[in-house]
């Protein structure tokens, strides 16, 4: 039976630890692509294309700054003759700074989620704002992961609190740093052992021990400042305090179940070897907005040791599937945060070798994305017959709805008001509601009645599209161009490519319509003194951002 | 689809049927299959003012009973047009549920499931909007008149099944009315159907798909959005619903599920009567018990009352002791709710109290076995699996028991 044990727990987690942590000769990039070939030829899947260059574009603009690229990136792109253009552009914006608030962007909302409390609504976006800040700090220097990892645990740099003041409590901590850190799923383990993995309640208790000493508080502040701004937290540890386990036996004095302490124990492996607290001890009475003293002893402390460790069986494994999710749709292992025997990844060996070469790396995580970006299985094509939004063996490119920060931000950059302003802009409470969380429990896209509502009918897209101080849509009315060149110049802006030929017909047709025409300008309830065309420039620009090639990344 | 055409490129192209027409509304009720409308009481109905009476007790208050339609039942005497019913009627004496609070009882109640579990579990709208949708239909599955009485959402079966929301007076919200003219609309419309178009030839992606599904149904919606709009024969029912918001929710509600809407609540209330009982609950029941009793016609009249489930319910009842201020405190250990239509096998108490209301004496049923005969009248398996990530989830919880006594199959 513990033979039986062991075997299921080598299976379900590979505990095989890297042998050696020298970097390989090849290629990352050319390990993903050999592999990711003989994945297709089990699979029996036809090999697919390449993407075209402007498809490619968009894709890495969403994918690495979290917007559309301008007219004038867009442009230049697709002008330049040079063969290893692809691998210049990922370079260029790896070091671009948006580059750095999107990765803070996509890991706040992996790890805090849309609408948990503290970061739901608009105040609560603000809390976010803080948070992502410091995140992007980190990817900007790009920190070690696992030195990011440390510190969001360690939760003692001005921001990077966030995570603890949303999960604040020990079953919520536990829970979503198992989750998120360690691609796990031992909440079930709380209320009984797991059905299929080597969890066992003790084990979940076990991982309480280094949290149930945890608190985070609001630091007071003027609301005025943190409405703003949003809230500031610290994070403490006391001194002691115990991770209880109830037993079935009924206490006779209290009538409840008697609960005995369980000594904190690291997922799979010892229990804590700590010292004696010291007799006597009592907890400090705490302020409003105080923590307690750092303790002699953290074990939180003696937690992130352990996790970050190089030989920790699930933490690179765990980032590594989960970047590369990012990036191509769908971790090897999926959802990412479940790893377990009965949901066997689908590339294994490609898996092996990235957390392998992670760790080589010593977690440099721009090395890992760009390794990923260049590698043709992230280049490939988006045609095809596959309906799989993410398909389980790569052979098409994922498709995957932008979020609403991608969309707002491409929103500016669609309809000419630049990278500035893009970056300055925060989704509308609206946006956020209705188009904040397009996806059911299992992450598939589901197009919502509200979101579809709102495009039509609510004013931030509609008002976007207007031809208004400034914007592409006035611009090209006023512009003396030809229609041909208008309307080239709107399907680079916005879709990033340029229109077909039968489009450019199609839309010069719509928008080149003499409004004084008595009909349609009546139809058109055009105010007096406002140009002629106004409407149907509107008209144009809403189709093109309403369309599915807007909305998604594919 | 119907008033779809679907090319070869797998486009759906708008053709708009007559919606309005009562003759179609006819056969889309026809080939549709069951719906479900919820009263919900909020605050918590008193079940010893209603359907539980206690006369001749200490706990029994100032409310008498009558009479009603089958010999054995009694109700309150302010509840004449429900009397009138009471041969439709399954009423359930024994709820026994674990939450004396506003909040949680309202989520415990609308789920099946303890909030505690913090998993998002869609509310009972939700899942019959997921399982008895009319695909073919214009309109919302899902539609709540008011958001009284919360809004718990779809959790896992995703927006698709979001509760519709409008005002209490069946008003839609502000993005369902066009803001540009039919013309402009209709123009703009071609040609988001012509880039739409192009774009699917090459691209079969589920996501695409669900984005122009989404886009149609949302055009249809906005065309058939009069349907919400009840004012010209509301001026002709208002006498027998009662010329009040509930009144008006519950003819909406009525309104809704003829147009093939699945799932319709109408929340009432407040019952939260903690203090002076009995004025307040007798002026409760003025407005309540016409409106339920109208519905009742009109859905048996209009034969629409076989396939519609007609839910009367709360977050919990009240006390059977009277508090010094007269009034009557949260109460989850005995309470009642009631079932009509949809097949429920009406003129009949199930389950009862103690003879001061104080425990279920009788066939104690709680949260999850009320949400699983609602699930198991509509035709929906209650223990239908559904995933949270890789985590399964049950329509409700193992161990719930739909009361086969009330469900007529």
């Amino acid at each position: 039976m513990l033979g039986n044990r062991i075997a299921m727990i080598s299976l379900a987690i590979g505990l095989l630890v890297p042998a050696f942590v020298h970097a390989q000769d090849v290629p990352l990039r050319d390990i993903i692509d050999r592999e990711i070939k003989a994945g297709w030829r089990k699979e029996k899947l036809s090999a697919p294309g390449t993407s075209t260059d402007t498809v490619f574009l968009r894709r890495l603009y969403l994918d690495l700054v979290g917007m559309i690229p301008t007219y004038d990136e867009t442009t230049a792109f697709l002008k330049d003759a040079d063969p290893k253009k692809r691998e210049k552009l990922i370079d260029k914006l790896l070091a671009d700074p948006r580059y750095a608030r999107q990765q803070a962007q996509v890991f706040d909302l992996a790890m805090l989620t849309r609408n948990h409390n503290l970061v739901g609504g608009t105040v609560g976006y603000r809390n976010r704002g803080r948070f992502r800040e410091w995140l992007a700090t980190q990817f900007a220097a790009n920190e070690p992961y696992d030195r990011i990892a440390a510190k969001i645990l360690q939760a003692e740099e001005d921001g990077s609190q966030l995570f603890f003041a949303v999960y604040n409590n020990t079953d919520e901590m536990v829970t979503s740093v198992s989750r998120f850190f360690l691609g796990t799923q031992i909440q079930c383990a709380k209320c009984h052992d797991h059905p299929y993995e080597p969890w066992t309640q003790k084990d979940y208790h076990g991982m309480s021990g280094f949290f149930v000493r945890t608190m985070a508080v609001e630091v007071p502040g003027k609301p005025e400042i943190t409405n703003q701004k949003g809230k500031q937290y610290r994070v403490g540890e006391k001194t002691v305090g115990e991770a209880l386990f109830s037993l079935e036996k009924i206490d006779p004095k209290t009538k409840k179940k008697e609960t005995i302490p369980i000594p904190p124990k690291f997922l799979l492996g010892d229990v804590l070897k700590e010292p004696e607290t010291p007799k006597g001890f009592a907890e400090p009475k705490l302020k409003p907005g105080e923590v307690p003293p750092k303790p002699a002893f953290s074990r939180r402390t003696k937690f992130i040791d352990w996790m970050t460790a190089k030989e920790n069986p699930f933490f690179a494994k765990a980032i590594a599937n989960r970047v590369w999710a990012q990036f191509m749709g769908r971790g090897f292992v999926h959802p990412v945060d479940d790893f377990n025997a009965q949901n066997p990844p689908s590339n294994p060996e490609l898996l092996k070798a990235i957390e392998k070469e992670l760790v080589a790396h010593k977690f440099d995580y721009k090395w890992l994305v760009r390794e990923i970006v260049n590698s043709q299985a992230y280049q490939i094509e988006d045609v095809g017959k596959v309906t799989d939004a993410m398909p389980r063996f790569y052979e098409r490119a994922r498709i995957r709805p932008l979020i609403v920060e991608e969309l707002i931000a491409s929103l500016h950059i669609a309809t000419g008001l630049g990278v500035e302003s893009a970056l300055k802009k925060e989704p509308s409470p609206d946006l956020l509601k209705y188009l904040g969380e397009p996806a059911d429990g299992q992450g598939r896209f589901q197009g919502s009645l509200s979101e579809h509502l709102f495009l039509h009918n609510g004013d931030q897209f509609r008002g976007m599209c207007r031809p208004n101080k400034g914007n592409l849509p006035e611009h090209l009315l006023m512009s003396n161009e030809p229609w041909e060149a208008k309307v080239e110049k709107m399907f680079l802006s916005v879709l990033s490519r340029p229109a077909t030929s039968e489009e450019r017909e199609r839309f010069v047709k719509y928008l080149n319509v003499d409004e004084k025409n008595a009909k349609d300008a009546k139809s058109a309830k055009t105010p007096a003194g406002q140009l002629p065309g106004v409407q149907r420039m509107e008209d144009a620009m809403w189709v093109l951002v309403s369309c599915s090639e807007f909305r998604f990344n594919r | 689809m119907k008033g779809l055409l679907t090319t070869a490129g797998g486009m759906a192209v708008a053709n708009w049927g007559a919606l309005t027409h009562s003759q179609s509304l006819a056969q889309e009720v026809r080939r549709a299959g069951k719906r479900c409308i919820m009263l919900y009481m909020g605050g918590g109905a008193s079940q010893i003012d209603t359907f539980d009476m206690k006369p001749g007790r200490p706990t029994s208050g100032e409310f008498r009973p009558v009479q009603t339609n089958v010999t054995g039942i009694q109700v309150c005497e302010y509840l004449p047009n429900i009397a009138r019913h009471a041969d439709k009627l399954g009423i359930i004496r024994s709820m026994r549920t674990r939450t004396p609070d506003h909040g949680p009882g309202g989520y415990y109640m609308h789920t099946g499931y303890h909030p505690s579990e913090r998993f998002p579990h869609p509310e009972v709208g939700a899942m019959i909007a997921k399982y008895c949708e009319n695909p073919e239909s214009d309109l919302p599955s899902f539609v709540k008149i008011g958001s009284q009485s919360g809004i718990y959402g779809a959790g896992y079966l995703g927006p698709q099944y979001e509760p519709f929301v409008v005002d209490e007076d069946g008003r839609v919200p502000n993005f369902v009315n066009p803001t540009v003219s039919p013309e402009i609309q209709a123009r703009r419309g071609d040609l988001l159907n012509f880039m739409e178009q192009r774009f699917a030839e090459q691209r079969s992606g589920e996501p695409f798909a669900a984005h122009r599904t989404a886009e149609l149904r949302t055009l249809r919606l906005m065309r058939a959005r009069q349907v919400f709009n009840v004012s010209a024969e509301w001026e002709r029912a208002k006498e027998r619903y009662g010329d009040n918001r509930f009144g008006r929710g519950c003819f909406t509600a009525l309104k809704l599920v003829e147009a093939g809407v699945s799932f319709v609540e109408v929340a009432h209330g407040n019952h939260d009567t903690h203090m002076d009982n009995f004025p307040i609950s007798k002026a409760l029941y003025a407005t309540m018990d016409p409106a339920w009793g109208a519905l009742l016609d009109d859905l048996t009249q209009r034969g629409l009352l076989r396939d519609t489930l007609v839910v009367w319910t709360s977050e919990f009842g009240r006390t059977p002791a009277i508090n010094v201020r007269a009034g009557r405190d949260h109460f989850g250990r005995a309470w009642t709710t009631v079932l009509a239509g949809g097949g429920i096998r009406g003129g009949q108490h199930y389950g009862s109290t103690d003879r001061d209301g104080f425990e279920v004496a009788e066939n104690p049923v709680n949260e999850a076995d009320y949400v699983a005969t609602i699930y198991r009248t509509m035709g929906i398996n209650p223990r239908a699996r559904h995933y949270l990530g890789s985590r399964p989830i049950w329509a409700t919880a193992e161990g719930a028991r739909p009361i086969q006594q009330l469900i007529g199959q």
